[in-house]
C-alpha cells in the first residue's frame, strides 16, 4: 500500500538490542533510583494491612464527614467499604489503595511544582505540553513491558505507569489555575510591594487551589482507572481479581472485583471533591446560586 | 486496425475479468459460513491461526475471521457453545474432563496433533543457576533455596513465577503449589499477561539472575535461552487429571504430562466443510519447523502476520503437502 522508504526491521532491532543492552548494564541502577517508590508503596501496603479493619473504616468514614458536615457522604463511604469487606475484597482492595495512594503522592510531588512553573514560563509550558500529550494519549503497554524489563514486574513499574497516565491532568490544571487567578488581585499584591514569589504563594497559588484539588481529584480516579493495566504486569489487587475473571470465564469474580473499583472510586471521588469544595467556600469562590 | 482493436478489447476484458476473478479454489470452501479461528496469545499459535487464515481465504476461498482467544476460555467457549470454529494449537491437558466431555457430546473433534513432536513443559531455572547450585536439581529442593529466589516484594520469602490467568499452566501451577507444599517457603506470582512473562524472565537472564519459572516449549524464548527444567514426582495420570482442575481439593505431587498440542475444531466444519477438515487433518510441524519459524520471527520483530507469510513463502516443500496443486498456486499467487 504505502511504498517501502526503507527496511525497518535493522532500525527496530537496533532499538532492541539498545534496550538488552541498557537492562543489562544499568538495570541495577535503575532499580535503586526506584527505591524510594518501593518504600513508600511498602510502608503504605504494610501499614494498611496492619490496621485492623475497623480503624481503616473509621478513618475514612471520619474524613467523609469532616469534608462534608453531613450524614450523606459518610454513609455512602461506610456502606461502600462494608461491600468489599463483606464481599472478601478486602485485602485486594488494600493493594488497590496502596498502589493509588501512591501514585497520587508521586504524582502531585511531580505535577505541583511542574504545573506552577509552567504558569510562570510560557516557554517552558510550550516543550511541556506535547510531552503531556504524550503521557496521556501513548498505549500503557508500550513503557510497560520495558519498565517489567528494567525494574522487574509487580508494583514497582505499575507505580511508574500509573503516574505517567494520571500526573498530566494535575499538571494541567495548576498551570491553569494559577494563570486564571483575577490578574486584578495579583496587581494589588504588586502594588503592595511583592515579590513574584511571595505573590505565587500568598496569592496564585491559594486562590488556584480549587483547580489544583480538581487536578488532585482527576489524578485519583486516572490511577484507579490504571488498576487493570497495572495487574497485566504483575501489580496485584483488584485489577488481578478482574483479570482472573476474564481469563478463566468466571464472570463472577470479574464483576464482583469490578464493582468493588467502582466502590473504591466513589470513595476517593466524592471524598476529595468536597474537600475541594469546603475549600471553596472558606476562600470565597464558590458559584453563588441565584 | 479493427483487429488491433477487437484484440485490444479482447485484451482489456480479460484483464478486467482477471482482476476480479475467484481464487482458483473458490468453490472448494464447501462452506458459506464465516470461519472463526482462535488466535491465541502465544507466538506458534498466533502464526498457525495466521497461516491458517491465509490458506483458508485465498486459497479455499473461505469467509475466515480471526478472534483472540486464550486455552482456558477458548476450549470452554468450545465445548459449550462450539465456537470459534477452529483453535490451531490447543494444548487440552489441563481441562482434560472438559475436552474429553466435548469430544463425547460431538460438540469437538479432534484433528489430530498440531505439532508432531518435542513439545515440553515445566518448571525450569536458568543453567546458570543449575550449575552453580548442583543440589538444585528438583522441586522438592525447591524450599531450602527461597532465599536464592527472594520475592522482592516480600524478601522473607521466594518468588515462583506462573502464568497469566486464563492459562492452564496458571491453574495447574498453584495445585503443584499446594501438593509440594511451596506455600510457606514462596510465592506464588502471576504476570498477568504473556508480555510480562517474557519480559520478567528475559531481565532475569540478561542481568544473570536467579528465577524459577514455568515454560514451555517449542518456543522463541526456549530457543534463546539456555534453561534447565527442574525435576519432578513420577507423572501419574490421576494425580495429573486433578493438577488440572481448578477446583481440585487435594493436589498430589506428579509430573506434568507430556504436552499434547490438537487442532480442535467445532464439530460443524467437518459436517459442513469435508475439504477443509481434510486439509487441517494433515497440517503437522515437527518441533524443528516451529524453531525455525519462531527463531526467524524474533531475529525479524515480526509479527504474527509476518511469521506466516513468510513460511508461506519460504517453506513451501511442507506446507504444499497440505494441500492440492491449485489450492497452492492459488495462495502463492496472493502472497506475491
Amino acid at each position: 500500500m504505502f511504498p517501502e522508504v526503507f527496511d525497518t526491521a535493522p532500525l527496530r532491532r537496533a532499538i532492541d538490542d539498545g534496550l538488552d543492552w541498557v537492562i543489562a548494564n544499568w538495570g541495577a541502577g535503575f532499580e535503586t533510583a526506584a527505591w524510594p517508590l518501593q518504600w513508600t508503596l511498602n510502608m503504605i501496603e504494610r501499614g494498611l494491612l496492619a490496621t485492623p479493619w475497623w480503624a481503616v473504616i473509621a478513618v475514612l468514614v471520619g474524613l467523609a464527614f469532616a469534608s462534608t458536615r453531613r450524614l450523606g457522604l459518610p454513609l455512602l463511604v461506610l456502606a461502600a467499604l462494608l461491600f468489599l469487606g463483606v464481599l472478601e475484597l478486602w485485602e485486594d482492595s488494600i493493594k488497590t489503595m496502596a498502589l493509588m495512594l501512591t501514585a497520587t503522592l508521586g504524582a502531585i510531588v511531580i505535577s505541583i511544582p511542574l504545573g506552577v512553573l509552567m504558569s510562570g514560563y510560557p516557554g517552558f509550558r510550550r516543550i511541556v505540553t506535547p510531552v503531556l500529550d504524550l503521557m496521556q494519549t501513548l498505549p500503557s503497554f508500550v513503557y510497560l513491558i520495558p519498565a517489567v524489563m528494567v525494574f522487574g514486574p509487580g508494583r514497582v513499574p505499575a507505580v511508574l505507569a500509573t503516574i505517567i497516565y494520571a500526573a498530566p491532568p494535575l499538571m494541567r490544571l495548576t498551570d491553569l489555575g494559577i494563570r486564571l487567578v483575577d490578574p486584578d488581585v495579583l496587581e494589588a499584591g504588586w502594588s503592595f510591594g511583592m515579590t513574584k514569589g511571595q505573590r505565587l504563594i500568598k496569592i496564585q497559588v491559594p486562590l488556584a487551589l480549587p483547580t489544583i484539588f480538581a487536578g488532585i481529584n482527576q489524578t485519583t480516579m486516572m490511577s484507579l482507572s490504571m488498576v487493570v493495566i497495572a495487574s497485566m504486569i504483575g501489580a496485584g489487587g483488584l485489577g488481578y481479581q478482574v483479570l482472573q475473571g476474564i481469563g478463566r470465564l468466571e464472570v463472577s469474580r470479574g464483576l464482583i472485583a469490578g464493582l468493588g473499583i467502582v466502590a473504591l472510586a466513589i470513595v476517593f471521588d466524592r471524598v476529595t471533591q468536597a474537600f475541594g469544595r469546603r475549600l471553596q467556600r472558606r476562600i470565597g469562590t464558590t458559584e453563588t446560586r441565584p | 486496425m479493427r483487429l488491433h482493436l477487437k484484440f485490444a478489447a479482447a485484451a482489456a476484458v480479460a484483464l478486467f475479468g482477471a482482476a476480479f476473478a475467484h481464487p482458483a479454489g473458490a468453490a472448494e470452501c464447501g462452506t458459506d459460513r464465516k470461519i472463526d479461528i482462535a488466535e491465541m496469545g502465544w507466538p506458534s499459535a498466533a502464526a498457525l491461526a495466521r497461516i491458517h487464515a491465509i490458506i483458508l481465504e485465498k486459497g479455499y476461498g473461505c469467509s475466515v475471521e480471526l478472534v483472540p482467544g486464550d486455552t482456558v476460555p477458548t476450549l470452554a467457549a468450545m465445548v459449550s457453545k462450539g465456537e470459534p470454529a477452529l483453535a490451531p494449537e490447543l494444548w487440552p491437558n489441563a481441562s482434560k474432563e472438559a475436552w474429553e466431555k466435548g469430544l463425547a457430546d460431538g460438540k469437538v473433534v479432534n484433528l489430530g496433533p498440531a505439532i508432531a513432536e518435542g513439545l515440553v513443559q515445566g518448571w525450569y531455572i536458568p543453567t546458570y543457576v543449575a550449575e552453580a547450585h548442583p543440589d538444585l536439581k528438583s522441586v522438592e529442593d525447591l524450599p531450602k533455596f527461597a532465599s536464592l529466589f527472594a520475592d522482592p516484594d516480600d524478601p522473607a520469602k521466594g518468588r515462583f513465577v506462573s502464568c497469566p490467568p486464563g492459562w492452564a499452566c496458571e491453574i495447574m501451577d498453584a495445585n503443584f503449589f499446594k501438593a509440594y507444599g511451596l506455600g510457606e517457603t514462596f510465592n506464588l506470582f502471576s504476570p498477568g499477561s504473556a508480555g510480562a512473562l517474557d519480559a520478567t524472565i528475559s531481565q532475569a537472564f540478561l542481568r544473570q539472575e536467579p528465577i524459577v519459572f514455568y515454560y514451555w516449549g517449542p518456543t522463541a524464548m526456549m530457543g534463546r535461552f539456555d534453561m534447565t527444567r527442574l525435576e519432578m514426582a513420577p507423572f501419574d495420570a490421576a494425580k495429573f487429571a486433578c493438577i488440572g482442575d481448578p477446583a481440585c481439593a487435594n493436589p498430589e505431587k506428579t509430573d506434568f504430562i507430556v504436552p499434547d498440542a490438537v487442532k480442535a475444531t467445532a464439530s460443524w466444519l467437518p459436517q459442513e466443510a469435508p475439504a477443509i477438515a481434510e486439509y487441517l487433518g494433515k497440517v503437522s510441524l515437527t518441533n524443528a519447523e516451529v524453531g525455525r519459524m519462531l527463531v526467524w520471527g524474533e531475529e525479524n520483530k515480526a509479527d504474527a502476520q509476518a511469521v506466516a507469510e513468510n513460511f508461506l513463502k519460504t517453506e513451501e516443500a511442507i506446507w504444499s503437502k497440505w494441500v492440492s496443486a491449485e489450492v497452492a498456486e492459488a495462495v502463492k499467487a496472493s502472497l506475491n
